[in-house]
Order: C-alpha cells, then sequence, then structure tokens
C-alpha cells in the first residue's frame, strides 16, 4: 500500500482547509444568537424573490418559453426589489441557499409570509433547522474563503504559525465577526477586496493571475459597490512599484490585470444583474447615484450625533478622524499592537528583503527580467509594504473625508481589516525568532512549538473578545475603549439596523394579548416575518408599523438605544403615560433595547 | 552570519515582552471585566434603598448618563415626565445617585454628600444642596400664556386654546403646547412653537411672579428637522421694566441656558413675553423652558 506523504504543498491546503472549516464551524455555531438587522431582512426577501425568477424559468424551459423570462415585466417582476441600491450576486446566492438547505415548513402557518407565493411543499437538503440560516450560509463560507486565501496569502512571506495567526486574526475581530455570520454585503465585499487584491499581487509575477483578477473584480463590482474603490488602491501601488520608470521618464505600462479589469468587470457586472439589461445606461446611472449621492443616516460618534456633512472646521475635524478612532477601538488590541510591530518591519525593510526573517526574497524574480505588462513585477521589488499600506489605509481614508457618510461604522471600510491581520502577523513573524532566541539551543521540542505557542498566545486576546462580543458585536469596544461600558461613555456608536431584539422574542410572545399591538421600532417587517418563519416568534404577534402614529397605536413596544432615537423614547413617555420601561435588554449594563408597556386603565 | 544589531534585539525583546504581557491583560480582562457589571440584584437593593428614604421633589439620576433606562425601569414610578424632562437641576435640593465604574453625574456634583452605600457594582449617594426656588414655572403654567401673531405689517392675530395646544389661525403648525421634545437627543418637557415666517409668534405671560432672575432655556426639537433645516431662531425675552434681551439659536447650540437678571423686581409681579422670530423658519420646531426663581 502506498504511503500517503505529506509535501509543504499539501501540508498548507490541509491548513487552508482546516482554517476555512473552523471559520465555518465558528460562525455556524452562533449566528443562530444574532438578530435579524434592518437590511439583512430586505436581502432575504430580495434573495427569495430572485430566487421567483429561477423558478418561473425552470417552469418556462419546461413549456418551451424560456424567452418569457427575458422580457422586462418579468425580468422586473423579481429583479426590481432592492434596486436600484444593490447588486445581486450575494443576494442570488442567499435565496439559492434557502432553496437548496432550509427545512420546509412551507405550506404551514407561515406559507403566507413568503415574499413569493409557495406552490407546494419544497424539495430540499435540510441541512439547517432555521430558513434565516440557510440564507446566511453562503455569507459564512465567503468569510471562511477569506480566512483560507488571508493564509494563503500571507504564507507568501511567512512561515505557518504566522500565516495562520494572520487568519485567524481576521476572522477573531468583534465587528468583522457580526458581519461575517449575516447575509449582507460588508463581509463578502471583504472577501472579494482580498480575492481581487490578492490575484492582483499574484499577477505581478504571473500572466494568467491577470486575468483572473479581471475576473474576480466583476464579480466583486457584483457584490458591492466598495468594489469601484479597489483599482484606485491597486493604481496606488501599481505606480510606487515602478517608481523607476517614472524616475526615468517612462510611463509604466498598464499591467494586465488593469486591463482585465476595465474590460471584464463591467462586462461581468452588466451580465450578473438582470434588472440593468432593460435599461442599461439609465439604470446604471440610477445605481451609481444612488451611492454618489447617498443620504447621511444618523450615527454617534464621539458623543455627537452625525447625520450630515460637518460644515464648521472643527467638526470636519473630528469627523475625519473616525475611521482611524474606530479601528483603534474596535480592532483586538493586541492584534493593533502587532500591526504596529509588522508596520515598523515593512517600513525598515529594504528592497528585494524578504518581508520576515528567513522568507522568500521580495526582489526581481531572475536576474536580467525585463519589464513586461504580462509580469509587471517580474523586474522590480514588489514592494510589499506599500500594497498593505495602500489597501489598509486607503479604504479608512476614503472614509476620512469628512463629506462622506459615516453610518455604518467600521463596515465601511471592513476591506482593510485582513490586510491589518497581514500585517499583524508579519510582526509576529520578526516576534518569533526573538522568542526562539530566548530557548536553549538544547531544548530542541519547545524551539519547534515556541511559534505556534506565540501565535496562539496573540491570537488568543482577540478570540475570547469575539466571543465576549456575540451577538452584539456593533456595541462592543476593545481594551483601549473600556469595552462595552468604555464604548458607551466614549459616545461611540452603539448598534444600528435594529437587530438586537432577538433575546426579547420569548418576553413578546409571551405577553399576550397586548403583542398583537406591537410596535416593532426599526425591526423590519421581513425580519419580523423571518422571525416567525423561522418559528422563534408566535404567528399572532402584530406589528402596528412604524413611525410615531404606528407607536401611538401600540400596546407593547421596543426601543433601540441609537442617540438620535431618543425622540422615539419621548413618544413612548407621552403616549403611554410613563417613563417606567418594563424592562431593558443591555449588555454588560449597557442599554441596548428598551421595552415599554401600556398600562391598562 | 552577521549578528543582528544591539539595539535591534533590545527593541525586539521589548516588543515581544509588551505584546506578550498585552495578550496576557487583553485576554484576562475579555474574561473578568463582564462580571464588572451591575447586576439585576445591584439595581433592586439601590432601588430598595432609594424608596426607603425618597422624599417627593427628590431627583434620582445615573451615572453614567447611559444607564439612564435601567434606572427607571427600577425608579421610573419616581421620576414622572416633569423631572425626566426637567429645564435643568439647579430646582433639587436633594439628589439620589446611582453610580457604576466610578462616574459622577453632574446632576449631583454640587451639594455635599449626605449617604454613601454600594450595592455590589452601584454606588448610591444622596448629595445635599441648597436649592433654587421657583417663584413660576413658565411651562407648567403654560395655560396663562396669551399667544399671538404678529405680521409683519403690524396686524396682530390672537390665538385661542385649542384642546390640547393654542392654536393660531389660518396656518397648521403655528401653535404653542407643552410637549416632551427631544433637543441634542435628551428628551425635555418645554413649550413648542414654530417659527412663522414674516412673522413674530408672541407668547405673553401677563402676571408672572419674579424672583431674582430668570432662567430661559432654548433648543430645538426633532433630529430630523435639525437634518433637515439650518435656519437660526431669535427669541426675544421682555420682562416689563426690567430686561429686553435676544438669544439666537441654531442646531449645534444643544440646550442652551440663558439667564436674565431680575432682581430689581424681585417679589413682584410682571408681564413676561417672549417673542419668535425666525429669518429662515423652515423645519424649525423651537423649544422653550423658562423658570422665575429666588
Amino acid at each position: 500500500m502506498k504511503r500517503l506523504t505529506l509535501d509543504a504543498r499539501r501540508i498548507d491546503w490541509l491548513v487552508t482547509l482546516a482554517l476555512a472549516l473552523a471559520a465555518v464551524s465558528w460562525l455556524l455555531a452562533v449566528e443562530g444568537k444574532q438578530g435579524f438587522g434592518r437590511d439583512e431582512g430586505q436581502y432575504f426577501r430580495a434573495g427569495e424573490r430572485y430566487w421567483g425568477w429561477f423558478e418561473e424559468l425552470a417552469g418556462n424551459l419546461g413549456h418551451g418559453e424560456i424567452k418569457r423570462s427575458f422580457t422586462a415585466p418579468v425580468i422586473d417582476r423579481y429583479w426590481s426589489d432592492n434596486a436600484p441600491d444593490h447588486p445581486v450576486i450575494m443576494k442570488t446566492l442567499y435565496g439559492l441557499s434557502w432553496r437548496a438547505f432550509h427545512r420546509c415548513t412551507c405550506m404551514g402557518a407561515a406559507r403566507g409570509l413568503h415574499p413569493i407565493p409557495v406552490k407546494g411543499r419544497h424539495v430540499t437538503l435540510p441541512l439547517f433547522a432555521r430558513e434565516s440560516t440557510a440564507f446566511r450560509f453562503p455569507a459564512i463560507l465567503f468569510a471562511a474563503l477569506l480566512v483560507g486565501m488571508v493564509y494563503r496569502f500571507a504564507r507568501g512571506w511567512l512561515a505557518r504559525a504566522p500565516a495562520a495567526a494572520a487568519a485567524v486574526l481576521t476572522l477573531a475581530q468583534p465587528h468583522y465577526f457580526f458581519h461575517a455570520q449575516i447575509s449582507c454585503f460588508d463581509a463578502p465585499i471583504t472577501t472579494m477586496a482580498f480575492a481581487v487584491g490578492f490575484a492582483y499581487w499574484k499577477s505581478l509575477r504571473s500572466s494568467r493571475w491577470g486575468i483572473v483578477a479581471g475576473v474576480l473584480f466583476g464579480v466583486a463590482l457584483g457584490v458591492k459597490h466598495n468594489a469601484w474603490l479597489m483599482p484606485i488602491f491597486l493604481v496606488g501601488h501599481y505606480l510606487w512599484m515602478r517608481r523607476g520608470d517614472v524616475r526615468a521618464r517612462r510611463i509604466p505600462r498598464p499591467p494586465l490585470s488593469f486591463v482585465a479589469m476595465l474590460v471584464l468587470g463591467p462586462i461581468i457586472f452588466f451580465a450578473h444583474w438582470p434588472w440593468l439589461w432593460a435599461s442599461p445606461v439609465a439604470r446604471t446611472r440610477a445605481y451609481i447615484n444612488r451611492h454618489v449621492q447617498h443620504e447621511h443616516y444618523n450615527f454617534e460618534y464621539l458623543g455627537l450625533n452625525w447625520n450630515n456633512p460637518p460644515t464648521t472646521t472643527a467638526r470636519k475635524l473630528i469627523r475625519s478622524t473616525a475611521p482611524f478612532v474606530e479601528t483603534g477601538f474596535t480592532v483586538p488590541v493586541t492584534t493593533l499592537a502587532l500591526a504596529a510591530v509588522g508596520a515598523v518591519v515593512l517600513a525598515r525593510r529594504r528592497r528585494g528583503e524578504p518581508v520576515a526573517p528567513a522568507g522568500p526574497g521580495e526582489g526581481p524574480a531572475a536576474d536580467g527580467a525585463k519589464p513586461s505588462w504580462l509580469r509587471p513585477g517580474e523586474d522590480v521589488d514588489r514592494a510589499p509594504g506599500a500594497f498593505l499600506l495602500v489597501q489598509t489605509l486607503g479604504p479608512l481614508a476614503v472614509l476620512a473625508v469628512p463629506s462622506t457618510p459615516i453610518f455604518g461604522g467600521v463596515k465601511h471600510f471592513m476591506t482593510a481589516m485582513p490586510y491589518l491581520a497581514v500585517v499583524a502577523a508579519i510582526g509576529l513573524a520578526r516576534l518569533i525568532p526573538v522568542l526562539a532566541g530566548l530557548l536553549p539551543a538544547a531544548r530542541t521540542r519547545l524551539r519547534r512549538v515556541a511559534p505556534a505557542a506565540l501565535a496562539a498566545l496573540v491570537c488568543l486576546p482577540a478570540v475570547v473578545e469575539t466571543r465576549r462580543s456575540h451577538p452584539d458585536g456593533l456595541s462592543h469596544y476593545n481594551l483601549l475603549a473600556g469595552g462595552f461600558a468604555g464604548g458607551a461613555s466614549l459616545g461611540m456608536n452603539r448598534q444600528f439596523w435594529g437587530y438586537a431584539q432577538l433575546p426579547l422574542l420569548d418576553i413578546i410572545n409571551r405577553d399576550e394579548p397586548a403583542n398583537r399591538a406591537m410596535y416593532w421600532h426599526d425591526v423590519i417587517h421581513d425580519a419580523v416575518s423571518m422571525y416567525k418563519r423561522d418559528g422563534r416568534l408566535a404567528m399572532s404577534v402584530g406589528n402596528t408599523g412604524f413611525g410615531e402614529e404606528a407607536l401611538r397605536r401600540s400596546q407593547l413596544g421596543i426601543l433601540f438605544y441609537e442617540k438620535h432615537w431618543a425622540i422615539y423614547e419621548g413618544w413612548f413617555w407621552d403616549s403611554y403615560h410613563t417613563t417606567k420601561p418594563l424592562l431593558v435588554r443591555e449588555r454588560e449594563g449597557v442599554p441596548l433595547v428598551t421595552m415599554y408597556r401600556r398600562e391598562q386603565p | 552570519m552577521e549578528a543582528p544589531p544591539r539595539l535591534t534585539t533590545r527593541a525586539g525583546l521589548a516588543a515581544l515582552a509588551a505584546v506578550s504581557l498585552l495578550a496576557l491583560v487583553e485576554a484576562t480582562s475579555a474574561i473578568v471585566a463582564p462580571h464588572r457589571a451591575p447586576t439585576d440584584a445591584d439595581w433592586r437593593a439601590a432601588a430598595h434603598e432609594i424608596r426607603s428614604g425618597f422624599r417627593p421633589g427628590d431627583l434620582i439620576v445615573a451615572a453614567p448618563a447611559w444607564a439612564d433606562s435601567i434606572l427607571r425601569v427600577h425608579l421610573g414610578d419616581l421620576i414622572p415626565v416633569e423631572v425626566a424632562g426637567r429645564l435643568d437641576d439647579e430646582r433639587f435640593a436633594r439628589v439620589w445617585e446611582v453610580s457604576q465604574r466610578g462616574a459622577r453625574a453632574t446632576a449631583a456634583r454640587r451639594g455635599a454628600v449626605a449617604e454613601e452605600r454600594r450595592f455590589g457594582a452601584l454606588t448610591v449617594r444622596r448629595v445635599e444642596r441648597p436649592a433654587a426656588a421657583v417663584t413660576y414655572d413658565f411651562v407648567a403654567r403654560w395655560t396663562d400664556a396669551r399667544v399671538s401673531r404678529r405680521g409683519a405689517g403690524g396686524v396682530v392675530v390672537e390665538c385661542p386654546f385649542a384642546g390640547d395646544r393654542i392654536q393660531c389661525p389660518d396656518i397648521n403648525f403655528n401653535f404653542v403646547r407643552r410637549q416632551i421634545v427631544e433637543v441634542d437627543t435628551r428628551l425635555r418637557l418645554a413649550l413648542l412653537a414654530q417659527p412663522v415666517g414674516q412673522a413674530t409668534i408672541v407668547i405673553e405671560y401677563p402676571a408672572a411672579r419674579l424672583g431674582r432672575g430668570l432662567v430661559v432655556a432654548t433648543g430645538l426639537h426633532n433630529v430630523w428637522m435639525r437634518k433637515e433645516a439650518a435656519g437660526k431662531v431669535d427669541l426675544r425675552v421682555v420682562v416689563d421694566g426690567v430686561a429686553d434681551a435676544t438669544f439666537t439659536t441654531g442646531n449645534d447650540d444643544g440646550w442652551a441656558l440663558h439667564q436674565i437678571d431680575t432682581s430689581a423686581r424681585a417679589g413682584q409681579v410682571a408681564a413676561v413675553r417672549f417673542e419668535i422670530t425666525s429669518p429662515a423658519p423652515y423645519a424649525r420646531h423651537f423649544a422653550l423652558a423658562a423658570e422665575a426663581r429666588e
């Protein structure tokens, strides 16, 4: 019998797989405790509606009328949901995953809660007990993909232990972890930003990766509009890497990756979104304008409520610090400290030197290599420090412009976080030989496990903090800020999207008949429906709607703590004739959701 | 092989020690910190303590202020809207402060600590101090007011009572009423009066008993309206024979307190007039509260 040998390549693939599986397991184990936010509720609905188009397509195919599915009215009936807000790759995946993996109770009481008619019992592979988990599964897979990619990328410079630490530190960030398990786009676009960056990096010395970069960029455009920014950061790095050309007054040749992104990106973007097909120019313009002219939602930062671009110099200065302060207060502090070490290592690195001790050199790939648009990094140092710098600080710098909205907090520049984790791992790689130097030469076993032990030690706080933060990752702040309470005292944003109500559902279920006139505040109707479909909310629980009049019609109501929602609490006091809430859902003493109950006269 | 520079080695050792120590501290903190939060039992015990010593007119506050809603779960029946939405803290001679994590409430800064007890992670303090005596509360006595709208040509339109408000004719939003307002994301009990273009809204109290000073608070109600517009609102305060002052309020001014010296007519009854105008009145939900104090 042939003995299976594990060479270095196989071991790396096994580690990649193990890390990705661990990520999926962790996220699937905990996602059920995290409630549904406003946006996620909409994407549940849109994803299922998009599935409806495929369902109709199959029917039309059976009747030989396939063209019907491609007529404008049929396309718009399904694909105009959540348009022009967001492209549809992730929502389509969410819908397909739901259709494939949910456990169907669709013919029961919740049948009427679906956005498309349920014609019969769905035949599925029932992997998940809750429908919402089936929707979320693709996002979780994207997070796992990112974890695996970070390991592969870091492994290009680093030994296994620090490369694995990079992967762990990517996932073990409370705010990223929050987004990684929900069917939204912020974690998936983080994956795609890394994928595009990774492919671009490899394309510097491999022409086929140039094509891959173009394809991935097209997919990224179909995930979220953050993709528009990716080429800017890459061009910045490219010009720096080829600064020799600029000094010699030669225009650097556009590399294959950029050409592929320019050509394939728009083609894939247009091809993936049926809603665009009927009127490509007008609808693409509507999509772009939706985001270029996006409203400034309310967001708390340093005790102030921001809902417009600042107009005074002082406010502009405060506002411009937001992405940096938010990063400083949300990423685990040990990760930040390692990233600082890594930044020093990269800054001190000389051209051609390896990124980490004993790692591969980064100089020209071969002596006498000539510049080529197919492999533009062949004849030069690829400037890894500059690459990581633009990928990390680029997204933060964009959000530091005072006129950009900041309502999403960390999620708006989360694409920087995997690269930050890689920089942290470079810092770790620098410390490993220092530790090894402290150990006696004779203790070989100890010296062998030292890298893994140190990697585990620096990952420990990130993992523990992330576990602590769940399921309220948006409310969590790090050791520097002082945790949940410190974040509240500093006036940092406590939450958004109205997702923190999940632990209150049992109380609401029991409070009959008041719950028939339930005021849900920021919980969107689609989220309420999904709780019912999941069997977590009684079908009899009502929903009086949104706004002041809906609150005044209610008998029982909740209020999410966000600074700008104070006015709603005033309506509760006035309408319910009391300032005394029934209860408050809190984390470590910090209020998240307040529940009021109208006293009977 | 060349030995690494000594400085680099030292820096590496320092970095290794610092990162390792930080990792241990951060991990320990993440495990321990959740247990430092006050428990429900702490709150119940603190509430019991306060109830046993509470007197009508006392103020109860949380420190930090973000714990206020939890405080009201336990003691909300002792915090009516008039107290929760107070103009300021000066009229309260006794303040109960429920504090955690070493925080202190602004409302309890002035005065002496008469009592202090710990209940788990909470500390209850009773602070006593001389309080401002209110001779006339313009919000509580809003039904004493006569409201009119003075047009650009000097035409005066009287505004009658209509249910929960004093409603001026012809313009739906032109009314004055007492309500809970949200100014700078905090709730207050105040008079709401929207300014009208090319006109002055006049709120006149014909017989207010004056003290040594008049405290006027102004602000712009409703976060959505503050987002929508940026016009400023002018408030002219005329105290018969004593004062004539104008205060301007904008979006960023929050709940602004203004002091007017009325000591020349302290103890007397006088007419007090509030005149509200705005050069850009769109979406300006002006809120006003005032107290005459000894």
